[in-house]
């Protein structure tokens, strides 16, 4: 079956579509690198089309329109630091886990910025609210034990809020409360789960409402 | 069109004295600086794409991933900051965008982004569609193959003939053609590996 599906992907490359998923096998990935290099030689395809950087570029202008004023800033990495999340990315390769970009969030005082550690696989997502307003992010790291780490900022939002974990298969794999005043909170825990699993994270108040989700990357 | 950092990224500030009270503070911007999220999308936008392309060989896939990195990446971006600093933020994204990539579509990793030698790419004035050393390490792989085995993978992959085709071209039947590009590609990895050991 694995051939069939090796061939398969391999024939849409040929032919410049998009190849279908499947399970591949280990001593497959030497003959798909092969077959993506050989296709990569083929003369301009590896100039964008101009439809889709038009395109492109009107979608993140619609999307920048929507948006309050940004509040993460690139963080200055030494090498040392860019070959740490890099170890963590390959890592995450094998396990399954993306290592997410790194950032530290500056918010206006006095908001707390919550440190990633590093080292270790990471996996980030930015809480945005149905108006696309940033409103926190949440950071997963696997260690011995995991942990979840996340600051809530940017609302004049006064309570309990839950937060909850969800799964790829879209199971609610953890959740926690954290109380938030004027709008900010911090929460961290330990949890189980592995953290390559994690798809999304919701902050939902008590009576229900969804206030803002995230996507791991 | 496109300009590489000459000099370390440098940002100058020109502050009034303290006593200038509340006059406004003048910011000279290094060139090497970009200002504004346009500048990072038109400066990086073909040099992401090339990248993915190399990386996946497909147009749809290498759209979609580098579409996937500028979300991802220009939403918490705050400028000025370097171009060093940017590309190496838009770097280390599209990593984790072709890990996720890869782990969705096949459960392990098949390419992925060196953060040295593609940082290199990125930095570089000329080269646009020539993203690492992918062209020239296929051109060397396909050099070291036997003649029909070179032949069919030249035939499908650079002249994109289908299957059929390439039978035809070769004087051989669809189903020889079929198992020949088969052992072709096997010895072709086992050839890419020896080359990288």
């Amino acid at each position: 079956m694995s051939n069939r599906r090796l061939t398969a992907f391999i024939d849409a490359l040929v032919i410049g579509r998009r190849p279908r998923r499947f399970l591949a096998k280990a001593e497959d990935v030497e003959v798909l690198r092969t077959a993506i290099a050989l296709r990569a030689e083929r003369p301009g395809d590896a100039i964008p089309d101009e439809q889709f950087v038009s395109d492109l570029y009107e979608k993140l202008a619609d999307g920048a329109r929507s948006l309050p004023a940004p509040n993460i800033r690139v963080m200055k990495m030494r090498r040392s630091r860019v070959a740490l999340v890099g170890v963590a990315a390959s890592a995450a390769l094998v396990g399954g886990t993306a290592a997410a970009t790194e950032a530290i969030v500056r918010t206006p005082a006095p908001a707390t910025a919550i440190r990633a550690p590093f080292g270790t696989t990471l996996r980030t997502g930015t809480f945005v609210t149905a108006h696309s307003r940033v409103m926190g992010q949440i950071v997963a790291y696997r260690g011995r034990p995991s942990w979840i780490f996340m600051n809530v900022d940017g609302s004049n939002y006064t309570g309990r809020i839950v937060c909850e974990l969800q799964s790829e298969d879209g199971s609610t794999v953890a959740v926690g409360h954290l109380s938030v005043h004027r709008g900010m909170g911090q929460f961290s825990r330990t949890i189980k789960e592995d953290i390559s699993r994690l798809r999304s994270a919701k902050l939902i108040t008590p009576r229900g409402q969804v206030v803002a989700s995230a996507t791991f990357i | 069109m496109f300009s590489a950092p000459q000099t370390s990224p440098k940002v100058f500030s020109a502050r009034p004295p303290a006593s200038g009270g509340d006059a406004a503070c003048l910011r000279v911007l290094s060139p090497d600086v970009y200002t504004d999220w346009e500048s990072v999308y038109r400066d990086n936008i073909r040099r992401l794409y090339g990248l993915m392309y190399a990386r996946v060989g497909n147009r749809p896939d290498a759209e979609d991933l580098t579409s996937e990195v500028f979300r991802t990446a220009l939403r918490p971006l705050r400028l000025p900051s370097s171009k060093g600093e940017v590309r190496s933020y838009l770097l280390l994204t599209a990593k984790t965008v072709l890990a996720s990539h890869w782990r969705r579509r096949l459960g392990l990793s098949v390419t992925s982004i060196d953060e040295e030698s593609d940082l290199a790419y990125f930095n570089e004035t000329s080269g646009l569609d020539q993203p690492s050393d992918a062209p020239n390490r296929a051109g060397r792989i396909l050099a070291a193959l036997p003649d029909r085995y070179r032949r069919i993978l030249e035939l499908r992959f650079l002249e994109t003939c289908t299957i059929k085709e390439a039978a035809h071209t070769m004087n051989i039947s669809i189903n020889n053609a079929k198992v020949l590009q088969h052992r072709a590609l096997r010895m072709a990895a086992k050839v890419a590996l020896e080359m990288e050991s």
